[in-house]
């Protein structure tokens, strides 16, 4: 053996790979595994959490996400309200209501046009989307704006609101304010009901899935903002106080990300076509109006078509917006004083991208004792998993670029936390 | 929080150059932390020995420059700078 070295010189840049990695294993035409392997670090903000006063949770897990910060905030809200026995106004809800409409039509017209439809037009992203079709990207900026502008209005600036707390909002917009909102939700209005028609001509692959869908029971409204029930289409009725005896969260070894699922059956899934299914007829008609001019059935368990369902969210979105800002009247009191109570409870809300639980204990003096918090994807993921074994078995023909490309469709069907990141899927095929 | 990823990526990009150059294994990286990549030489290290674990880049040397440079170019990201392989 020699000691011959030879230093190369390479000036490369490191670049973000991706969170996410799968692996598939065949062997001949059965799959052996499939496994979604999320390695983004864990956070720790349920640590953080620990120790703090229970009206700094709304600030501290907005944090959590920059797309959808008012889902967390008003889960923590729904909760330490729950510990401490308090309920608010009509009208304070109603604001947290359209706060949250803000939300969704934010997050929506991202996904559905920036990070979505890419994958349907065979675009790697929406900036080469912008060279061939600037219209489209157009449009999705300006719905993003009006959501955005919402949030702006009501929740104190767009991205990590500073207006909301426990007991309601530091100050109350005035009816002028929301009012000049109205002329741009018109127009988003028009364009969600465009948005349906057009996200109706992509080409979905055909392929379905057999899902336990599971959402917020609202009272006879369609889940955003909170709901006392969590329930499903087989037979899961429980207060949200139960989240926890129903859905445990299991560490998997490979995966940072705990993966929940449901302790009698496994898998399920939260999310627009969760919501869709369980709460068609909640829909207003106009949202209910634009499924049915394209033929989307009440239930639909084809997930690439959850492109459709969430456009119709879209246009429910917007309906909702402009009837919370008609119906308005500025409270007199834009909070209530809540003192803390020892006790623990859960909050739930619907997050854009579906259901998601926080549950906190505090002490007498108001502080945390323990925080957990289950988001939406780590509710989904075993069902991604699902999902990837059921399409690669009838696409397991496809090369493996083709494939990946596919597989990351799939996964995008759920607008994971991960989907923002274009390419950042790692495809391993084992075949045997 | 993108650590990982970003070392994956570098490990990644490390065996593939080794492998081009018939490498039996690497002695040695060179490598340039931006201002605001938020590693540290330490932290640097640490997530590179997991990372190159059961390659042959497990144990190389490591000698990693931090920038102070908020205004390059390269301030959020890591430069690999050069290899040094050993042939037989």
């Amino acid at each position: 053996m020699t000691d011959e070295t030879r230093t190369i010189k390479t000036d490369y840049l490191a670049r973000v790979e991706g969170e996410g990695g799968m692996l598939i294993r065949l062997k001949g035409n059965e799959i052996e595994e499939v496994k979604l392997n999320i390695f983004e670090p864990p956070r720790f903000f349920e640590a953080f959490l620990r120790g703090r006063y229970f009206t700094e949770a709304p600030d501290i897990t907005a944090r959590i996400c920059g797309i959808c910060p008012v889902a967390y905030q008003t889960a923590a809200i729904n909760s330490m309200e729950s510990i401490c026995g308090v309920t608010v106004e009509p009208q304070i809800k109603a604001l947290r209501r359209l706060l949250y409409c803000g939300e969704w039509i934010e997050s929506h017209a991202l996904h559905i046009y920036m990070l979505h439809a890419p994958d349907f037009l065979g675009y790697p992203s929406a900036i080469e989307i912008a060279k061939d079709a600037p219209e489209v990207v157009e449009t999705a900026l300006r719905l993003k704006k009006i959501g955005n502008h919402i949030m702006t209005v009501v929740g104190g600036r767009e991205i990590h609101p500073i207006n909301v707390k426990v007991g309601g909002f530091y100050k109350a917009p005035s009816k002028a304010e929301l009012e000049a909102m109205v002329p741009d939700l018109e127009w988003a209005l028009e364009t969600s009901l465009e948005t349906v028609k057009w996200a109706n001509t992509l080409d979905f692959p055909d392929f379905e899935m057999d899902y336990e869908f599971a959402a917020l029971d609202a009272a006879g409204v369609y889940p955003i903002e909170g709901g006392e029930r969590f329930v499903s289409n087989r037979g899961l009725d429980i207060p949200i106080d139960e989240f926890y005896e129903h859905v445990v969260e299991e560490h998997v070894k490979h995966a940072n990300a705990l993966q929940g699922h449901l302790k009698e059956r496994g898998s399920f899934l939260v999310g627009p076509l969760a919501r869709y299914a369980l709460w068609y007829d909640l829909l207003s008609d106009e949202a209910r109006g634009a499924a049915e001019g394209v033929g989307l059935p009440k239930v639909v368990k084809n997930p690439f078509k959850s492109i459709l369902v969430r456009s119709v969210e879209l246009v429910e979105a917007c309906v909702e917006a402009l009837r919370l800002i008609r119906e308005y009247e500025q409270p007199a009191e834009s909070s209530i004083e809540v003192k803390p109570k020892a006790g623990a409870a859960c909050g739930a809300s619907e997050a854009p991208r579906g259901t998601l639980c926080h549950r906190y204990e505090i002490d007498d003096e108001g502080i945390i004792l323990d925080a957990t918090i289950t988001p939406p994807t780590a509710q989904n993921q075993p069902q991604i998993e699902a999902d990837l074994r059921g399409f690669v078995g009838q696409f397991m023909d496809l090369s493996n670029e083709e494939l990946t490309l596919r597989c990351e469709q799939a996964i995008r069907n759920y607008d994971p936390c991960i989907s923002c990141a274009t390419h950042f899927l790692t495809l391993e095929i084992e075949r045997g | 929080m993108h650590e990982q990823a970003t070392i994956r990526d570098l490990v990644a990009t490390v065996l593939h150059v080794a492998e081009e150059n018939d490498a039996k294994r690497v002695v040695r990286i060179k490598v340039k932390l931006g201002a605001l990549s938020h590693f540290t030489p330490e932290h640097f290290e640490e997530h590179w020995v997991d990372a190159a674990a059961g390659t042959i880049a497990e144990g190389c040397k490591i000698e990693a420059e931090l920038s102070e440079d908020l205004t390059d170019a390269n301030a959020q990201g890591v430069v690999l700078e050069d290899i040094e392989i050993a042939l037989d």
